[in-house]
């Protein structure tokens, strides 16, 4: 029972039935008035919510019977040893989501160029080409460099330039 | 009207309009290629240069760049999976294995081949079907427009990949995100934040679902082999691998036609319709998602199969069926020209010269993509290792130039999170995307129906077109589940045996 199919079933009837019992009755505005032909907005948010609980559920339930996908599946390891295999791709996956967050958290201090550079380097250092240190660096620099300056000349975006004011303004 | 015609011709093969058309199409291939800059924004940016143009001369650089763009979509999603407009994103589900197997050229070539013919089948229909293309649109209400999505939904089975139910899941998270914003009715769902209130945007969603992954996935399972440059091995598409996908291309360029007809539809629809009617009638099922031509063939056409055909309500009934056709109907209208009924009766050499200037582009989309599979195709060269995170940055720097936003970029890295997890767990992300493209035009055509007829569901079987649809939903939820059957059927023997 113990497998990825079943795993897999309880998080999408376990993401849906959030949606359905605690976010749609918070977040989907109901008006106080609604006409008696016309649907609600939360009519849709609710049926989509519903549909995928329910196959949520129909996941978990196959997973138990021990379905032709579930018994495939489940003749690999398990999520337990799955988990310890991989855990120095966990390790990394959590080290480039953190650059993400921190490129999103850092652009409007350092500014657009800056963040993208330190972003680059991360996922080059990440993604396994490290061993090409001089490729990496000068790609980290003038990737983000080369890109600032066409987007910025040919559909003359404006780019946030930080509110620390680490990096010059690009001609 | 073939004097007309013959007159249109020599009219339109002069130096100026050549170069105008050759360049729209090679700044359009080149643009498309780069994902986030899309075929809107190439028309956009091009718009200020039409003014110093001859109104034949700036319509076809416009009509060139649309074309050369939706085209170039193909290159980026075949070669870093990472689909450069939204109708391409059909082809990466076998374009990107193919480049896998070191079959790039075979794949780019072969979404050239489909294009161009796609293309140029669009403009005979233009020229000969704009009367019965556009009196057909404009029966299209609510209710059957509500049919038609309904239809088109069905074709998630078509591209779940090995699991209907994992499918139909992915396809409820799409139509779940794509509820994101303001309502027809001006209610806000799900708005958590100031950004949320104006919705999701698919460029990000579609660009992070797709090209993002791809580096998670290099970063998580580092050591097995993937980081290496791909192989470019045999780059020659073969006669009978066209003649192989032949039946796809004229169908996915037939759907094209038709959908793109249809105001608000778009190329994206109708390349994902394609895709799911192609899988369902070719011997090479299996082989689909998997790398088979047949799907590059089928998405390729019907995408490029719209844009000749997005002219017809455009220059028929003066009604933009996109943003890219509305851009066009302002370009239009600088020249002097009013799309509608009338053009037809005072601008008719114009309007031929159009025609003409059209089916001259998609010669030169077919050179202009040679020129370009043969540079492009040297992408496949370098290293994974290194081309994954360049492409990040082209994403980042390609989303953030659409509309200045900070919000996009965001969602553009929680949707690459998002498809990661979804890789990880085996749910296919293209039922997700399509469901997210056509959830809104769902669920409005939906409520306007039921809002029209004051709740009663049977506004729904009102029309013909409305009964064709839906008796082809009946037929092909019954074929999905007789071949699900079948499969588990012939699954158990073999487990037995």
């Amino acid at each position: 029972m113990a497998n990825k199919a079943f795993a897999r079933g309880l998080l999408i009837a376990l993401f849906f039935g959030i949606v359905f019992f605690a976010v749609i009755p918070v977040y989907v505005q109901r008006p106080s008035f609604i006409p008696g032909f016309a649907p609600p907005p939360d009519m849709w948010p609710r049926t989509v919510s519903l549909l995928g609980l329910a196959l949520g559920l129909l996941a978990m339930v196959s997973a138990v019977l021990g379905t032709r996908q579930a018994r495939r599946e489940a003749s690999s390891s398990g999520p337990a040893g799955w988990f310890s295999q991989h855990r120095g791709g966990f390790g990394r996956l959590a080290l480039a989501l953190t650059a993400f967050a921190g490129f999103v958290i850092l652009t409007p201090r350092l500014g657009f160029l800056a963040s993208s550079m330190l972003l680059a380097l991360a996922c080059f250092v990440l993604a396994g080409a490290s061993k090409r240190l001089v490729t990496i660096l000068l790609l980290a620099v003038l990737l983000p460099l080369g890109l600032q300056f066409f987007f910025g000349h040919v559909t003359h975006t404006p780019f946030p330039m930080g509110s620390w004011g680490v990096m010059p303004t690009l001609p | 009207m073939w004097n007309e015609l013959l007159f249109a011709f020599q009219s339109v093969a002069t130096l100026a309009n050549v170069l105008a058309m050759g360049a729209g199409i090679l700044g359009g291939v080149v643009i498309g290629a780069i994902p986030g800059m899309t075929g809107t924004m190439a028309v956009t940016l091009a718009l200020p240069f039409t003014f110093y143009m001859s109104p034949v001369t700036s319509i076809l650089l416009l009509v060139a760049l649309y074309k050369g763009s939706t085209y170039g979509g193909s290159i980026s999603a075949i070669l870093v999976k990472t689909p450069g407009t939204a109708s391409a994103a059909c082809t990466v589900l076998d374009g990107w294995p193919l480049a896998q197997q070191g079959k790039a050229g075979k794949a780019l070539n072969m979404a050239l081949v489909s294009s161009c013919i796609g293309d140029f089948l669009s403009n005979i229909s233009l020229i000969f079907l704009a009367a019965p293309l556009a009196l057909l649109a404009l029966r299209v209400g609510p209710p059957e427009y509500f049919m038609l999505m309904a239809f088109a939904l069905t074709m998630v089975a078509s591209i779940s990949g090995g699991s209907l139910l994992l499918g139909v899941v992915s396809a409820c998270f799409g139509l779940l995100l794509a509820t994101v914003g303001e309502d027809m009715y001006g209610s806000f769902r799900f708005a958590m934040t100031e950004d949320m209130k104006s919705g999701l945007s698919v460029a990000p969603v579609l660009i992070g679902l797709f090209a993002l992954p791809e580096l998670l996935r290099l970063i998580f399972f580092r050591d097995d082999g993937q980081g290496q440059a791909m192989k470019l091995g045999d780059n020659r598409l073969t006669l009978s691998e066209f003649r192989g996908s032949l039946k796809s291309i004229i169908r996915g360029s037939f759907i094209g036609v038709v959908l793109g007809a249809i105001p608000g539809i778009g190329p994206s629809s109708a390349a994902f319709f394609s895709y799911g009617e192609a899988r369902r009638a070719s011997p090479n099922r299996e082989n689909f998602g998997k790398g088979e031509l047949e799907g590059i063939a089928a998405s390729e056409s019907a995408n490029n199969g719209c844009c000749g055909a997005t002219m017809i309500p455009l220059l028929a009934l003066g009604v933009p069926g996109d943003v890219i056709t509305g851009v066009m109907l302002g370009a239009f209208m600088i020249q002097g020209l009013t799309p509608g009924p009338l053009l037809f009766q005072n601008n008719l050499n114009e309007v031929y010269m159009l025609f003409i200037g059209m089916m001259f582009s998609s010669v030169l989309l077919f050179g202009a993509g040679k020129i370009t599979v043969r540079f492009f195709s040297h992408i496949a060269r370098i290293p994974q290792v290194l081309l994954a995170p360049i492409v990040l940055m082209l994403c980042i720097y390609g989303i953030y130039s659409i509309s200045s936003s900070m919000f996009d970029v965001t969602v553009l890295l929680i949707m690459g999170a998002v498809g990661f997890i979804m890789l990880l767990l085996d749910i296919p992300p293209a039922p997700f995307l399509i469901a997210f493209i056509l959830g809104p035009m769902f669920e409005d055509n939906l409520r306007r129906a039921l809002a029209i007829s004051r709740g009663d569901p049977s506004i729904f079987f009102h029309s013909v077109i409305s009964w064709i649809f839906a008796g082809l939903i009946v037929f092909f939820v019954g074929l999905t589940i007789r071949r699900e059957w079948q499969k588990s059927r012939e699954n158990r023997a073999a487990r037995n045996a």
